[in-house]
């Protein structure tokens, strides 16, 4: 019998993508403002949500997912916050993707939450694909790296919303040229936020804070519409 | 290790297309559309499916990948004999 030819059209990631889809309808319906924060190795990726959590703490309900190949060091880390954090250890699997979150996430709460952090893996290539069903996807890369990182793993900056630069304390230090470093931000993704911060000197967080109040405002669930006749 | 999670993906894929292609059937190619903005090496992809699909009920099935537009991974169709055919 002769081969046949079968048309398929089918996405290879459909699975993750309707667990994102169901994870980001859950988020919604509990009102939480989901952020993730991707970057390669290093780049200050605890540091920053270390600083964060502390900043936030008085005024928000936060928790943290993260995600790493062993150990459960940042999660050790980030609880020192006070935050409810989860460690999600990969095993050899270099990123998080929906079902990993949603077997975390089960039997949580959400709804007594007003922000869920995702530390999303130690790599700029990988979570490119793999969306955990994020609101708001934070592509960090510090001083240290290189202003050109951004041309070397464009698919992350294309994918994520907003770019915070980290260890700007070190900028001088190791003669970060922070005007290159935003031309080939805007070579790959026109137009897209750029936030320089400091983890340890705080630098730059009223910034990133003011972000994240007007995005937990946005995620909070829509009150009954009023209309107002005249 | 992105590329076998992605070639693992693909294999599960292509195996819940199996019962409605009929009884006793064996895929003979798989047909996949790439983007360039969809973060996958098509020849690290080729390599971690042979392996991917070896222990799998479509194992032996090769895979032909083809150019596609923006953030596109997507298998466009299957090329499928009847098992029966083949004894």
């Amino acid at each position: 019998m002769l081969p046949r030819i079968v048309e398929v059209r089918k996405n290879v990631l459909k699975k993750n993508d309707l667990a994102a889809a169901a994870l980001r309808d859950r988020f919604r319906a509990a009102g939480v403002c989901v952020v993730s924060v991707v970057s390669s190795p290093g780049s200050g990726k605890t540091a920053f949500l270390e600083t964060t959590l502390a900043l936030m703490r008085s005024r928000y309900r936060t928790a943290a997912l993260v995600g790493d190949l062993a150990t459960e060091c940042d999660a050790e880390r980030l609880r020192r916050s006070g935050a409810p954090v989860r460690q999600i250890t990969t095993g050899t699997v270099c990123h998080l993707d929906a079902e990993m979150i949603e077997r975390a996430l089960d039997g949580r709460a959400l709804a007594d939450l007003d922000c869920l952090f995702i530390e999303n893996g130690g790599n700029l290539v990988c979570p490119a694909s793999y969306g955990p069903g994020e609101q708001l996807r934070v592509v960090l890369l510090s001083v240290t790296e290189g202003e050109d990182k951004p041309l070397k793993y464009p698919t992350i900056f294309n994918s994520a919303d907003i770019a915070v630069v980290t260890k700007i304390d070190l900028a001088e230090a190791v003669g970060f040229d922070h005007a290159a470093l935003l031309r080939n931000i805007e070579r790959v993704r026109p137009g897209m936020p750029v936030l320089p911060v400091s983890s340890r000197t705080t630098y730059g967080f009223s910034s990133w804070m003011a972000l994240i109040a007007r995005r937990i405002g946005d995620a909070q669930p829509e009150p009954t519409p009023v209309h107002i006749d005249g | 290790m992105h590329e076998l999670s992605i070639a693992l993906s693909l294999v599960d894929a292509v195996c819940e297309e199996l019962p409605r292609l009929g009884e006793k059937v064996s895929i003979r190619r798989v047909l996949l559309r790439i983007g360039p903005l969809a973060g996958v090496s098509a020849d690290a992809l080729a390599c971690a499916f042979e392996i991917a699909s070896s222990d799998s009920p479509i194992a032996g099935a090769r895979l032909e990948i083809e150019q596609a537009d923006g953030r596109a991974l997507e298998i466009a169709a299957l090329k499928v004999v009847d098992a029966a055919a083949d004894c």
